[in-house]
C-alpha cells in the first residue's frame, strides 16, 4: 500500500526513450539523409539552389500548419487543394480594381474560406460524418464552382502586391518565409499556451473525456476546420504570388503532401500529439527531398514514387512504434 | 448447492497449469500461478478485478503465452501459439465479450471456426443448420438457426457460444463472467446447462466474482489475489466471509471505513426527478444528501450508468429534471453540471476520463480550465501549483506533477481523477465503478478517501457491481432493474440478499 | 427469391433506380433511347465492372483499394510498351501483366498484414508509387497492339460482347465463392468483425492476401482489357475507376462498415453509374460536373447507409 507521498518533485518529466524515436524518428532520418547529401553534393550546397528552396517551402508549410491543427482533432482535410486553387482563382479577378485588387483579393479568399471552414467542421461535427467523405464533399463542390466559374479556363494577372509576398525578397530573406514565420507563431503560441490550444489537445486526445469536463467538442473542431481552411487560402494566395500564373490545378498534390508533412513530423493520426513545429520540419524536409530528387537527376516522376513510400514509412514506424490502427 | 462427493469420482485431470507468470508492461498480471480442473468438475475461479483471473483465462485460451510457466492438457504438455490450437485440442472459452458475428445466420455462427463442407468441398448448408438446430436442442433453445444474430438477445448469444463448443469435441469450457450480462431465470437456465455439461464429463472452469452464484453451481475454487494464487479449496470447506478474505487478504473490518448514521436532517444538494433516458433508464428519481453516500446497485445494463450520466449532463435525458443549486433543470450539460459544482468521475477511465496524452496537471486542472488562465494565457505556475497541492492531498504516488498519467498505477490514475473533480466540483461527485481496475491495497485507500470526502460536505453517489463495496460503503442503497430504481435500502437492509432480490427476478 | 430481396432491400432500391434512369433517360434524349446506345453501354461497362468486382470483396474486408487508376496506368503502359505491336509477344506480355497484378495485390496486402496498417493509407501510398512507376516507364502513351488483338476489347461472342461476358462470369464465380466456400465466409466474418474473426482462429492473413491479390488481378484484366480497346495503354492515373469501382459498390448495397455486400449489387451498380455517365453525356454535362455529381452520389449513399454510431450511449 501506497503510504509515502510523492516523491520529490522534478521540473522535467522523464523522458520516454521509446517515445521520442516513434514520434521524431522518421523526421530524424529524413535530416540524416539531408546532411549526407549537403555533404556530398555542391549543387545540393549552392547558394542559388538553397535559396529556391527556401522560397518553395511555404506554401506547403503554411498549409501543414492548418491541416496539423484539423489532424490534432482527429481529422484531416482534403479540402485544402481545392481552397488552394479557388484563392489563386480570386487573385486573378480584380485585375481591373487597380489598388484596390489587394485588398480585395485578401477579403473574398477570406469570406470563402470561412464558408468551406465552417462547412467541413459542421458536416463532421453535426452531421457526424467523417473526415474524409466531408472534406472531400466540400473539395468536389468547390472545384465544382470554379469550373463553372472560369469555365475551365482561369486566367489574368495577379495583383503585384501579392507577387512580392509570394516571390520578393526583404534582405535576401524571401518574404513569404516571413509570412511563415508570423503565422507559425501565431498557431504555435495559440496551441502551446492558451486555453484553446488546450482544448484542441484534450478533444485530439479523447473528444469523450474531453466532453466530459465541460469542453465545446464541436466548437473546438469546427475552429481547426475553419482555421485550416483559411491557412489553406493563405497559402494558395502565396503559391499563385510565387508562380504568378493560374490554372485550375494549384495546389494538387497539396493535401496528401500536407498530411504526410505532418506525419512526418510527428503530429499522429490518432489524434491529440505532435506540434505544429513538428510539421513545419516535415515540410521543409519534405520540399528538401523532393528537390534532391531533381538534383540528382532522377526524373520528377520519382517523387511520386518517393512520395507514397514516405507514407507507407512513416506509418510503418508509427504503427511498429506502437500506435493506434489507422 | 453440489455435494462435493460427486465430482470426486471423476476426474482425470484435464488441465494443469504450473507456475506461470505473465507480465505486460507495466504490470505483472500474473505471478507463479498453479491450478487445475478435473473433468467433470465445476472449478470457480475467484478473484477481484485485477486479480488476473482474465489473463489467466486468456492464457489457457490461447490467446496469450505464458512468460514462465507450462500447460499440461488432457496429459501433454501445450504450447499454444493462437486460439484456434487451443479450439482444436478441446478448449472452449466464452469471453465476456461473445465472439459473434452480427451480419450472420446463428448457424453460420455456431460453425464460424469450421464449416462441415461438402464432397466437393463447398460449405454444406444443410448439415450446417441441422446440426446447429440440434446442438441448441440440446441446450434447450428454439432459436431459428437461420435468423441472424444480431437479432437475438445475449442471453440467446450465450446459448449460441455454448452451442459452438457443442458441436465440436469438447473436453474443457471456460465461461468468463458469463453472468455479468443475463439475470434471473436466465441464469438459473444456465446453471442447468453447466450441470449438464459436467455430467457429460466436461470440465468447467466458471470466472466470477459473485459469491452466491459460485457457492449455488461450483465443486471448488481457486482464490486469486494481485496476480498471485491464495489458495485452491472444496466449496464445502469454504464459507462467504473466508473466501472474501483470502480475496481481499484481510478481515473484512479492516477494509471499509465504518458507516455513518443516516442523517435525514442534512439538506438535500441534488435531486433528479423522472429522469428517463431512451429504453434504458425510465422515470428514475433520487435525492443527494450533504455528507452521504448513497450506493447504486444493480446488474449490468440496468441503467445505473445512464442514469449519473443523464443526471450529469453527459448524455441526453429524454425527460425529467435535475435540481441542484436551487435551480431546475431539464435539460443539462456537463459544463452546467460542472458550474453547480456536480462532477462524474467515469466508468472507463482510460476512454472516457484520463486525458491519456498528457501529464498529471493538466488531468487535475481539466475540468478548472477557467482557473488556470490568466488574460489570454494559460497560467502554467498556477497549473503546476495546483496540482502539486492536489497531489499531496490525495497521496498521488509520481516523480511530479508533469509525469504523463499513461505511465501511472490503476489507483493512482484514479486518485488524480477524483483530484481533478473534487478540486472543481465541491458539491456533488458521482463515482461510477471507483474502484475498478484498482489492486486492493488502492481500493481500501479510495474507501477511505471517499468517506473523508462526505464527511467534508461531499454529497456521494456511488455506483458500484461489486456487492462487498456497495454493502460497505452505503449509508442509503437504492437497486436499479431494468432502468427503473425499484428500492432503497437502509441501515441493516443492505444486505447480499436484499440488494440481489431487488436486482433480478427472483 | 422473394426472401432474397428483403434481405436485401439495397438492391430493390438499385433496381429502381435503373429503371428511373432509364425512363427518364428515354424522355430527354433521342439518342439514350436507341437500342444501339444500350448495347453500347453495356459493351462499356467492361473495365468499371472489374474493378467494381474487386473493389467489392475489398469493401466486404473493410478494406478500400484507391490504387487502382495507379495500376492501371503502369500495368496497361508496360502492356502496351512491351508488347509493341509484336504479334509474338502478346500471349506471354498479357500473362506477365496478369502475374503482375496478383504480385502488387500481394504486396499491398502483405504490408495491410504485416504492418496493420488500414488499407486506406498503404493503398494511398502504393498509389503514388505505381503512378511514378508508371511515369518512370513512359511520359506518354508508348507501343501498341498487333492487328486483330483487339478480340478482348471489341469482339463478340455468341453476341455478346467478350468483356462483359467475361466480367459476368467472374461475377458469377466471386459471388459463388463468396457464398459457397469457406474462405468466402471467412470474408465475410473478417469484414464483420476482424476482432472476433481473430479470437475465432480465423486465417485472417489468408484472407486479406486473397482479398488484395483477386482486386490485383481483376485490376490486371481490366488494364488488358483498357490496352485491347484503345490500343494503347495509358501512364496517367486519370481512368476514374478508384471512384467509379466505389460508386457503383456503394451503390449496390456494400457497406464500407464491412461485413456485408453482394456481388449483384455491385453489378447493378456498375450499371447504374454507366447509364448515368452516359446520359449525363447526352445532355451536355461537362465531366467535371460529372465527377462532382458521382462523389455526391458516393456521399448520399453512404450518409444513409452507414448506421450512425450511437454517439453518446
Amino acid at each position: 500500500m501506497n503510504t509515502t507521498p510523492f516523491l520529490a518533485d522534478r521540473s522535467r518529466d522523464q523522458i520516454d526513450v521509446v517515445a521520442v524515436i516513434e514520434r521524431y524518428g522518421l523526421l530524424a532520418f529524413c535530416a540524416v539523409l539531408v546532411l549526407l547529401t549537403a555533404a556530398v553534393s555542391p549543387a545540393f550546397r549552392s547558394s542559388t539552389n538553397l535559396q529556391n528552396v527556401l522560397t518553395n517551402v511555404a506554401p506547403l508549410a503554411i498549409i501543414v500548419l492548418g491541416q496539423s491543427m484539423v489532424i490534432l482533432v482527429r481529422g484531416f482535410d482534403l479540402s485544402v487543394s481545392s481552397v488552394m486553387a479557388t484563392a489563386a482563382v480570386i487573385a486573378t479577378q480584380f485585375e481591373g480594381a487597380g489598388g484596390l485588387a489587394f485588398p480585395l483579393t485578401l477579403l473574398v479568399t477570406l469570406v470563402m474560406s470561412l464558408i468551406v471552414g465552417l462547412a467541413n467542421g459542421f458536416l463532421v461535427t453535426k452531421r457526424d460524418m467523417s473526415p474524409f467523405l466531408a472534406t472531400l464533399a466540400t473539395m468536389i463542390v468547390l472545384q465544382g464552382l470554379r469550373f463553372a466559374w472560369t469555365r475551365g479556363a482561369p486566367s489574368g494577372r495577379v495583383p503585384p502586391e501579392l507577387q512580392l509576398i509570394g516571390a520578393g525578397q526583404f534582405f535576401g530573406v524571401p518574404v513569404n518565409l516571413l509570412v511563415l514565420a508570423v503565422l507559425t507563431l501565431i498557431v504555435w503560441v495559440a496551441l502551446a499556451k492558451t486555453p484553446f490550444g488546450r482544448r484542441v489537445y484534450m478533444v485530439g486526445g479523447g473528444p469523450r473525456a474531453a466532453e466530459l469536463v465541460g469542453v465545446n467538442v464541436d466548437r473546438t473542431v469546427i475552429a481547426c476546420y475553419v482555421a485550416s481552411a483559411v491557412l489553406a487560402g493563405i497559402g494558395g494566395l502565396v503559391l499563385v504570388g510565387y508562380v504568378s500564373g493560374v490554372d485550375n490545378w494549384v495546389g494538387r498534390g497539396y493535401e496528401l503532401d500536407s498530411i504526410v508533412a505532418a506525419v512526418m513530423g510527428g503530429v499522429a493520426l490518432s489524434g491529440g500529439r505532435g506540434s505544429v513545429l513538428g510539421g513545419i520540419l516535415g515540410a521543409f524536409l519534405l520540399t528538401v527531398i523532393f528537390n534532391i530528387v531533381l538534383l540528382l537527376g532522377f526524373p520528377v516522376q520519382l517523387q511520386f514514387v518517393v512520395k507514397g513510400l514516405i507514407i507507407i514509412l512513416a506509418m510503418a514506424v508509427y504503427r511498429l512504434g506502437g500506435g493506434a490502427a489507422g | 448447492m453440489r455435494s462435493s462427493a460427486a465430482f470426486r469420482e471423476k476426474g482425470s485431470r484435464v488441465i494443469r497449469v504450473t507456475g506461470v507468470s505473465k507480465s505486460f508492461p507495466g504490470v505483472r498480471a500474473l505471478v507463479d500461478v498453479s491450478f487445475e480442473v478435473r473433468s467433470g468438475e465445476v472449478h470457480a475461479l475467484l478473484g477481484e478485478n485485477g486479480s488476473g483471473k482474465s489473463t489467466l483465462t486468456k492464457i489457457i485460451g490461447g490467446l496469450h503465452q505464458p512468460d514462465e510457466g507450462e500447460i499440461v492438457f488432457d496429459g501433454r504438455p501445450v504450447r499454444w501459439k493462437r486460439p484456434r490450437d487451443a479450439q482444436e485440442s478441446g478448449i472452449h472459452v466464452i469471453y465476456q465479450e461473445l465472439v459473434m458475428f452480427q451480419d450472420m445466420t446463428v448457424a453460420e455462427n455456431v460453425f464460424i471456426s469450421n464449416q462441415p463442407t461438402t464432397k466437393f468441398g463447398l460449405v454444406d448448408y444443410k448439415t450446417m443448420e441441422a446440426r446447429a438446430a440440434e446442438a441448441l436442442r440440446q441446450l434447450g433453445s428454439d432459436v431459428d438457426v437461420r435468423r441472424m444474430v444480431k437479432t437475438l438477445s445475449v442471453a440467446e448469444q450465450q446459448m449460441v457460444e455454448i452451442a459452438k463448443a457443442l458441436v465440436g469435441t469438447v473436453k474443457a469450457l471456460i465461461l468468463d463472467e458469463p453472468t455479468a450480462v443475463i439475470a434471473g431465470r436466465e441464469v438459473e437456465f444456465l446453471f442447468n446447462r453447466i450441470r449438464m455439461l459436467s455430467e457429460r464429463g466436461v470440465a468447467i472452469v466458471y470466472i466470477s466474482h459473485r459469491l452466491e452464484e459460485i457457492f449455488e453451481i461450483a465443486d471448488r475454487v481457486t482464490v486469486l489475489k494481485d496476480g498471485r494464487l491464495v489458495g485452491t479449496r472444496d466449496i464445502g470447506d469454504v464459507d462467504r466471509d473466508r473466501l472474501v478474505s483470502m480475496m481481499v487478504g484481510r478481515d473484512l473490518s479492516e477494509y471499509f471505513p465504518p458507516r455513518r448514521p443516516l442523517r435525514e436532517d442534512s439538506p438535500i444538494v441534488l435531486e433528479a426527478s423522472n429522469i428517463s433516458v431512451g429504453d434504458r433508464v425510465k422515470d428514475a428519481s433520487l435525492v443527494l444528501r450533504k455528507s452521504e453516500i448513497v450506493g447504486l446497485a444493480g446488474m449490468v445494463g440496468s441503467g445505473r450508468t445512464e442514469f449519473a450520466m443523464a443526471i450529469f449532463g453527459g448524455i441526453p435525458m429524454s425527460s425529467g429534471s435535475v435540481t441542484v443549486g436551487g435551480k431546475t433543470y431539464d435539460r443539462m450539460s456537463s459544463a452546467l453540471s460542472i458550474r453547480s459544482g456536480v462532477g462524474l468521475l467515469t466508468e472507463n477511465r482510460k476512454s472516457e476520463g484520463l486525458m491519456t496524452q498528457m501529464d498529471i496537471a493538466a488531468n487535475i486542472c481539466a475540468a478548472s480550465l477557467g482557473e488556470i488562465t490568466g488574460g489570454l494565457f494559460l497560467d502554467a505556475r498556477r497549473e503546476l501549483g495546483i496540482a502539486r497541492e492536489e497531489m499531496n492531498v490525495f497521496r498521488v504516488a509520481a516523480p511530479g506533477p508533469q509525469t504523463r498519467v499513461i505511465g501511472l498505477s490503476g489507483g493512482n490514475q484514479q486518485k488524480v481523477l477524483f483530484a481533478r473533480w473534487v478540486h472543481a466540483c465541491k458539491e456533488v461527485l458521482l463515482l461510477d465503478e471507483p474502484t475498478r481496475g484498482v489492486d486492493v491495497g488502492a481500493k481500501a485507500e479510495i474507501y477511505r478517501l471517499i468517506r473523508r470526502l462526505a464527511d467534508e460536505g461531499l454529497a456521494i453517489l456511488m455506483i458500484s457491481s461489486e456487492l462487498l463495496e456497495v454493502i460497505g460503503m452505503s449509508d442509503r442503497t437504492l437497486v436499479m432493474r431494468d432502468g427503473r430504481i425499484r428500492g432503497e435500502l437502509r441501515g441493516d437492509e443492505i444486505n447480499e440478499q436484499s440488494i440481489m432480490a431487488l436486482a433480478t427476478h427472483r | 427469391m422473394i426472401g432474397y430481396f428483403r434481405r436485401n432491400p439495397a438492391l430493390l432500391g438499385v433496381l429502381s433506380l435503373i429503371v428511373l434512369l432509364t425512363v427518364i433517360g428515354c424522355l430527354f434524349s433521342k439518342d439514350f433511347r436507341s437500342v444501339q446506345n444500350f448495347q453500347n453501354v453495356f459493351e462499356q461497362s467492361a473495365p468499371l465492372a472489374f474493378t467494381a468486382l474487386g473493389q467489392t470483396v475489398v469493401i466486404i474486408t473493410r478494406g478500400i483499394d484507391l490504387s487502382i487508376d495507379a495500376q492501371i496506368a503502369l500495368l496497361s503502359s508496360l502492356a502496351s510498351g512491351i508488347v509493341d505491336s509484336d504479334a509474338q509477344r502478346a500471349i506471354p506480355v498479357v500473362l506477365g501483366v496478369l502475374a503482375l497484378g496478383v504480385i502488387i495485390g500481394l504486396i499491398t496486402g502483405g504490408l495491410i498484414v504485416a504492418l496493420r496498417i488500414h488499407a486506406l493509407i498503404v493503398t494511398l501510398g502504393m498509389a503514388a508509387i505505381l503512378q511514378g512507376l508508371a511515369l518512370l516507364y513512359t511520359l506518354t502513351p508508348v507501343g501498341g497492339i498487333p492487328d486483330g488483338y483487339d478480340f478482348f476489347g471489341y469482339g463478340r461472342v455468341l453476341g455478346v460482347p467478350v468483356g462483359m461476358a467475361l466480367a459476368v462470369v467472374l461475377f458469377a464465380i466471386v459471388g459463388f465463392v463468396l457464398t459457397y466456400t469457406r474462405l468466402g465466409r471467412q470474408i465475410y466474418a473478417f469484414g464483420g468483425d476482424p476482432r472476433a474473426a481473430t479470437m475465432a482462429g480465423l486465417p485472417t492473413t489468408r484472407v486479406i492476401l486473397f482479398t488484395y491479390c483477386l482486386m490485383g488481378l481483376l485490376t490486371a484484366v481490366t488494364a488488358v482489357f483498357l490496352v485491347s480497346r484503345l490500343g494503347v495503354g495509358n501512364p496517367l492515373a486519370d481512368g476514374g475507376f478508384n471512384l467509379g469501382s466505389i460508386t457503383a459498390v456503394v451503390i449496390g448495397g456494400t457497406m464500407l462498415t464491412g461485413g456485408r455486400g453482394s456481388v449483384l449489387g455491385t453489378l447493378l451498380g456498375v450499371f447504374m453509374v454507366q447509364l448515368l455517365n452516359n446520359l449525363l453525356n447526352f445532355l451536355d454535362v461537362s465531366t467535371f460536373y460529372q465527377w462532382m455529381i458521382q462523389g455526391a452520389i458516393v456521399i448520399v449513399a453512404v450518409s444513409l447507409y452507414v448506421e450512425r454510431r450511437r454517439a453518446r450511449a
